[in-house]
């Protein structure tokens, strides 16, 4: 019989792990992949420990160090506060890391509720069709059909604006699109031959859908989430900026950029900063999921 | 004639030779067509019969290139004018690919893409008279109503009217050479009869030289005047059809009609119909499902009558074959069979419980006994899955074992079908369609099941690859006690390995016989149309003109009164065409549903055996 090895000596070690390894491994080995993740463990780190380390406190007022622009500029800088300060004196890199820690959690969590979301009401109204489809698919029209500020002005201005409520504010108005998306996905895979061959050897649907179905047409939508990553933070500034995000003294991207905003004629920084903590983290995010695609790619060869 | 046709070639090929990149493709290949010949380009898959014929067509795609040699059409070599092959192409060297449903406009009547052709190639016709003359050829094709039909739309046509309109598109600017690749592959066996023997009409009456290609021995020889050998991008040999079937030259030829399976050979190994114990495994009785469709442009549904009181029996250790023409129900009874789906009334008994009316958990449960085998290598495994995951997947699915346990049975099994051990954590994509199918048969084995459906397991498979399967099959039976149940269109297949046959025809089980029985005195008169068109090289026990009325099954919605083959039946009187039969003992475990069986009509049926 015709055996399609190539390249024995390459394949047998491939053979020998798993797939799922084989995917890492190949990750890992690229350079992008490895800087990505330099960047973000280090912001993490940053972000997790410096404002306690350091004992800056980020929201300490002290007026006589305010608008101290960041280091080699102007000719106020000092080491003390390598980004500079705000126009009541706070220590700008002890404010950005702080309000990356809110930024990239509500930002993380809020995708991860969306896509969750999305995807099982996509994965249930694909899969069964018929009656189920048409209930969750209107629900799912009725959701797209409010704009998403609206909805925010309206819950968190009745309820307290909390890192919880505006996660489920987000996430609840986020989800519609992945829903769309993976329903007409799951549609076409099951009606593929697999699926037919996993019901008759004995599969419950439940299996078939988070099983055999799911781990094919989530990795695609996870790769598009991390980008909603982005979008979410950006959201959160801006219902920072409008007053219902998280509320002042704490730091947030959005309330750093509010407050700059007024300055930014004389003290760009403030408003600059946060905007440079995004694009870098995302940067890194973006830098580890593509390599991971490509990995992927690479070992599951189109199939 | 003859001495015209030895001067003036069509075509010359000389030496031609095509690579993929550094990869030799064809090489050397030389011939000369004349006008009114077929030559049959034949070879297994890879061997570059389709290369060939895009070569000629000037249709050749990157990477391929022709790295030497002339192609002389009518003394010009298109090789080193490829303004001019372009011109030739269509116009004057005619190309009928193997997919008509895929090249025919779907938004366009097909008469009018028709016309459209032909005036693109021909300027100077008056749309008038191209319509005149697309519908003489749709005539000359046999589309019956051809003026009606030249209104219609490609949807409306079955998948034979299609391509013999196709066929008409091709033939429309009287091209002097027509290539004809795998013309017939997807089309039902007496569907493609019809079509070579129209080809060889239109040969004549046109005076057309056609090349062509196909894949299977039989085919060829039947539609041809020469046949040419492919191996491995090589000519093994070329001959007149008689000659090569009785004195092949290359051990390649020798090879292929060695491997071909004969049907009414003495030789032949069919299993013997007494060998399973009188135990039905598998019974079903009037077993019937419609579906429901919209139809386009209509109001209402319509029926479509797919499975209709089906009968038979399957017995312990049995190789039960079910055959019929594509539509004929083979895959709705499949689907029945494996609980897919329910049956509208009847009973499919299995192991003791009903199949059709069990609950999901209790048939979810019936499914670890019996198991089914898919048609598609390519779409039937779940992609991204290591080939271990897949083998275990059955066994945790029923919660049988540990992870250990489970492995040690997925590696076993793997040995068993003959997939080598390291392949454990590979992924599918780099194994061949009988590697697939072999994973297929150990996925649905690796449960001990007592009843194994193969869904057209290997119509996907070239003839080598069969062969070796059907060895595997036979072992895996030895040792396991399975009972098989193949459903199949292929003739051949059948004839090797099953013990008893139940023949389909739209819906309708016509007639089960043992095996022996149905192929030396088949009780059918559709039974004897089926074997009539088969592709085979021997002698034919049945013609096909005295077996089969030309023209193509009638539409499962809206079915006439009385037996569904009545419109092509050549014994066909008025009880047909009013009753319907229904299937009758004829001696031994034999049935069949014709009214020429009883015993006041035999006489009649004895004239015409």
């Amino acid at each position: 019989m015709s055996v399609t090895d190539i390249s024995p000596a390459a394949d047998r070690v491939a053979a020998a792990q798993t797939v799922s390894s084989r995917i890492w491994r190949l990750a890992f080995a690229s350079i992008e992949f490895r800087i990505g993740l330099v960047v973000f463990i280090l912001l993490v780190l940053a972000a997790a420990l410096y404002p306690e380390i350091s004992g800056i406190d980020p929201t300490k007022l002290s007026v006589r160090e305010k608008l101290i622009p960041p280091l080699f500029m102007g000719e106020t800088w000092t080491w003390k506060h390598p980004l500079g300060t705000d126009q009541l004196g706070r220590d700008m890199l002890s404010r950005s890391l702080v309000g990356l820690r809110y930024s990239l959690l509500i930002g993380v969590a809020t995708t991860v509720l969306m896509l969750l979301v999305g995807a099982i009401v996509g994965l249930l109204s694909g899969y069964y069709g018929g009656r189920v489809d048409m209930v969750l698919m209107r629900l799912t029209d009725a959701q797209l059909a409010i704009p998403m500020i609206i909805l925010a002005i309206t819950i968190l201005g009745v309820s307290r604006p909390t890192i919880p409520s505006i996660i489920l504010v987000l996430g609840l108005a986020g989800w519609p699109v992945y829903a769309r998306v993976m329903r007409s996905t799951v549609m076409s895979e099951s009606k593929k031959e697999y699926v037919r061959g996993a019901i008759v050897l004995g599969a419950t649907n439940m299996r078939i859908m988070f099983l055999l179905i799911l781990p094919l047409v989530l990795p695609p939508m996870a790769f598009v989430a991390v980008l909603d990553i982005a979008r979410m933070m950006i959201f959160e500034s801006v219902l920072g900026f409008i007053g219902l995000g998280v509320q002042p003294p704490t730091p947030t991207f959005g309330n750093i950029i509010a407050d700059g905003r007024k300055y930014i004629m004389n003290a760009w920084w403030i408003a600059t900063m946060p905007g440079a903590f995004l694009v870098v983290t995302l940067t890194s995010i973006n830098l580890m999921g593509a390599a991971l695609e490509r990995a992927r790619n690479k070992v599951y060869g189109g199939a | 004639m003859e001495t015209a046709t030895q001067t003036d070639p069509v075509l010359r090929v000389e030496g031609l030779s095509v690579a993929a990149g550094e990869r030799a493709v064809l090489s050397d290949i030389s011939f000369d067509l004349h006008p009114r010949e077929i030559l049959a380009v034949i070879g297994e898959s890879g061997s570059g019969k389709t290369v060939l014929a895009r070569a000629l067509a000037s249709w050749l795609a990157d990477p391929l290139r022709v790295t030497g040699g002339k192609i002389l059409f009518r003394g010009k070599d298109l090789v080193k004018d490829p303004a001019l092959a372009r011109r030739l192409a269509g116009r004057e060297i005619a190309y009928v690919g193997g997919n008509p449903a895929g090249a025919l406009d779907p938004t366009m009547t097909v008469g009018a893409q028709l016309v459209e052709k032909l005036r693109a190639v021909r300027p100077d016709i008056s749309s008038a008279e191209a319509k005149r003359k697309a519908i003489q050829l749709l005539d000359a094709v046999r589309i019956p109503a051809a003026a009606k039909r030249f209104e219609e739309y490609p949807f409306q046509y079955s998948g034979g009217m299609m391509q013999r309109a196709m066929i008409v598109d091709a033939l429309i600017s009287d091209p002097p050479l027509l290539i004809a690749d795998n013309i017939t592959q997807p089309l039902d066996v007496t569907v493609a009869a019809q079509i070579l023997k129209l080809m060889r009409d239109l040969n004549h009456q046109f005076s057309t030289a056609v090349l062509f290609i196909c894949s299977s021995l039989p085919v060829a020889c039947d539609a041809s005047d020469r046949v040419m050998v492919l191996n491995q991008g090589r000519v093994a040999e070329m001959q007149p059809p008689a000659a090569l079937i009785r004195d092949p030259q290359s051990g390649y030829t020798r090879k292929l009609i060695a491997e071909l399976p004969r049907l009414w050979d003495e030789t032949t190994h069919a299993p013997a119909e007494e060998r399973g114990a009188p135990v039905p495994v598998l019974s079903i009785r009037d077993v019937a499902k419609a579906y429901r469709i919209r139809r386009r442009g209509e109001a209402g549904l319509s029926v479509v009558q797919a499975v209709r009181n089906v009968s038979f029996d399957v017995y312990q250790g049995d190789n039960f074959g079910v055959v019929g023409e594509s539509g004929c129900g083979k895959s709705s009874l499949m689907r029945l069979l494996t609980g897919l789906e329910r049956p509208d009334h009847g009973e499919i008994v299995f192991d003791g419980a009903d199949v059709g009316s069990a609950p999901a958990s209790k048939l979810r449960e019936m499914r670890r006994k019996f198991q089914l085998v898919l048609q598609d290598p390519y779409g039937s495994l779940p992609p991204q899955w290591p080939i271990g995951k897949i083998l275990e997947e059955p066994l945790k699915i029923h919660g049988i074992g540990s992870a250990a346990e489970r492995r040690e049975r997925a590696r076993s099994v793997m040995n068993e079908v003959g997939l080598p051990d390291g392949y454990y954590n590979h992924l599918t994509g780099g194994l061949s369609a009988g590697q697939r199918q072999r994973l297929n048969v150990a996925r649905a084995m690796i449960l001990e099941p007592r009843l194994l459906i193969m869904d057209e397991t290997l119509s996907a498979l070239d003839q080598t690859e069969q062969g070796k399967l059907l060895d595997l099959f036979e072992r895996l039976q030895a040792q396991h006690g399975f009972t098989y149940i193949f459903i199949s269109h292929d003739l051949t297949m059948v004839r090797r390995v099953c013990s008893r046959i139940a023949v389909m025809y739209l819906g309708e089980v016509v007639e089960v016989a043992p095996n022996e029985r149905l192929f030396f005195d088949p009780g059918h008169p559709y039974s004897r149309a089926l074997l009539s068109a088969a592709p085979t090289l021997e002698d034919r026990r049945y013609r096909p003109e005295d077996c089969l009325l030309e023209g193509e099954p009638p539409s499962p919605i809206d079915l006439p009164p009385g037996c569904a083959f009545a419109s092509r039946c050549p014994h066909a009187f008025d009880r047909c065409r009013r009753e319907n039969p229904v299937l009758v003992n004829r001696g031994g475990r034999a049935l069949a549903a014709c009214f020429l069986n009883e015993p006041a009509s035999a006489s009649l049926e004895n004239a015409h055996a």
